[in-house]
């Protein structure tokens, strides 16, 4: 079963950032700050303009689709494979998805004008952002099936193991408020389904604190949809 | 798939092939074949390379997303506004959605190396269609929104309305069977949503055929699940 470790990305840098050849890398990083991101910041409201963008490297980010009059749901996450804001290398300045941080950590930012200058400067830059676009949008269509076809425990498998992945450690801080907004479910919905991962040994779950304790039972109890993103991935990007 | 001598529609009421500047009109003009897209034709295979982009000009295709246990949807639809192949330009090495003709019409179809040179000269065409691509991501975030969150009633409608955007009449060609298969939902829920509608008055459904007879209302019943798309 593919997962993201199958890339081997080196833990102290972002994956696309590392995949550019030297000079462009030395380029890129020599615009960019680094920053912490701290969970619960929204850093792009859907359809505001994009005035930075974000380069994750231990930090995590959720992209979630707006329905009016509910509360949403994530469809992408970003991480330290991935980037936000993306949308300024296809030319739109805007994006119609909330990007919330989720896991604490450090990413590199640059202003939407550096970014584009990179851009302008780096082909290399360019096609692999194409590339994640193409994994982008892969994700964003098996989380519309995902949603309509899986039930909830799988998903919170999913989920938790996209989170593992990203998160680079066994344990963190989730509410199941927070879960519940994630998986666009009430929050009973959660409670049964992490009971349920909980009973059979993959989880620990107790006052807002979640470890992961089998992966590779985890990755038995998702739905599909990890797998293939995964795999989708490690095709264009690994 | 067939090329043929009968009069064809303008290929220009392609939405992208109409912003075409009039020099990258001048070299594709040669290479693009008119072609009946015919209802249930694949178009491309996930999973595999295509040797075509498709430009629709009244047909309409779904991007089909299977997933490995076999639920199966649509994530997206592709009409007069776009492109089928996007992953073509995104450097992508394969389809990761099935494309099928929904609805039947009239499109062009340009070889893959063409558009793929295209590309790599990159300026303004591959800007309109990097454009694209991101209109075409929010309308899968979209989808899954409503997927999460919308009755049978509101994703029927939802669906009516993209394609009604995307068609010249007001009448669709569509049987109850596809309707269930396209929103991944049995066929009864459909059925049940769309007697719903016609005794509302807001569609009139027979054989395969379903009339819009009343688009506002069409529109307020899909809640706002198209509020938040992308403009195509």
């Amino acid at each position: 079963m593919h997962n993201l470790d199958y890339c081997s990305l080196p833990a102290a840098e972002n994956h696309l950032i590392g995949l550019l050849p030297r000079k462009d890398r030395a380029r890129l990083v020599a615009v960019c700050e680094p920053v912490h991101l701290v969970p619960g910041t929204v850093l792009c409201e859907p359809g505001s303009t994009t005035r930075e963008v974000y380069f994750p490297v231990q930090g995590h980010v959720s992209l979630i689709a707006d329905a009016e009059g509910k509360p949403g749901v994530e469809v992408s996450m970003v991480g330290r494979e991935g980037m936000l804001g993306v949308q300024l290398a296809l030319g739109v300045t805007t994006s119609p998805l909330r990007a919330l941080v989720q896991g604490a950590g450090e990413s590199w930012r640059l202003s939407a004008s550096a970014f584009r200058t990179e851009l302008a400067n780096s082909n290399a830059l360019h096609r692999i952002l194409q590339r994640y676009v193409f994994v982008l949008m892969a994700q964003l269509a098996s989380s519309a099936t995902c949603l309509r076809f899986h039930q909830i425990s799988p998903r919170l498998a999913r989920w938790l193991l996209m989170s593992h992945d990203r998160a680079q450690t066994d344990s963190f801080q989730l509410t199941q408020e927070f879960l519940a907004y994630m998986l666009g479910v009430r929050r009973v919905g959660v409670t049964v389904a992490a009971g349920a991962l909980q009973r059979k040994g993959l989880i620990e779950y107790r006052r807002g604190q979640l470890s992961v304790l089998d992966r590779k039972g985890l990755e038995a109890a998702a739905c599909s949809c990890y797998a293939s993103d995964c795999q989708t991935y490690v095709e264009q990007l690994g | 798939m067939i090329p043929t001598s009968t009069p064809r529609s303008d290929p220009r009421s392609n939405q992208l092939l109409a912003t075409l500047p009039q020099e990258v009109w001048e070299r594709w003009q040669p290479y693009l074949e008119p072609v009946d897209l015919v209802l249930g034709q694949v178009l491309s295979e996930a999973g595999r390379m295509s040797a075509y982009v498709y430009f629709p000009t009244s047909a309409i295709v779904s991007l089909l997303y299977m997933t490995e246990d076999g639920g199966s949807s649509e994530v997206a639809v592709v009409g007069k506004d776009g492109i089928v192949g996007i992953s073509l330009v995104l450097g992508g090495n394969a389809m990761p959605n099935q494309a099928v003709v929904q609805s039947a019409g009239a499109g062009y179809r340009l070889r893959a190396g063409a558009v793929t040179s295209e590309v790599q000269r990159g300026g303004i065409v591959l800007q309109m269609l990097l454009g694209y691509a991101h209109s075409l991501m929010g309308q899968m975030a979209q989808t899954a929104a409503c997927n999460r969150y919308y009755s049978i009633e509101q994703l029927l409608c939802r669906r009516l309305l993209l394609a009604l955007d995307r068609v010249p009449s007001t009448a669709l060609m569509m049987t109850q069977e596809l309707l269930a298969n396209l929103l991944g939902v049995r066929r009864e829920g459909v059925t049940a949503a769309a007697l719903k509608l016609q005794r509302a008055g807001v569609i009139r459904y027979q054989r395969g055929r379903i009339d819009v007879l009343d688009r506002a209302r069409l529109s307020q019943r899909t809640g706002d699940c198209m509020g938040t798309a992308v403009a195509a």
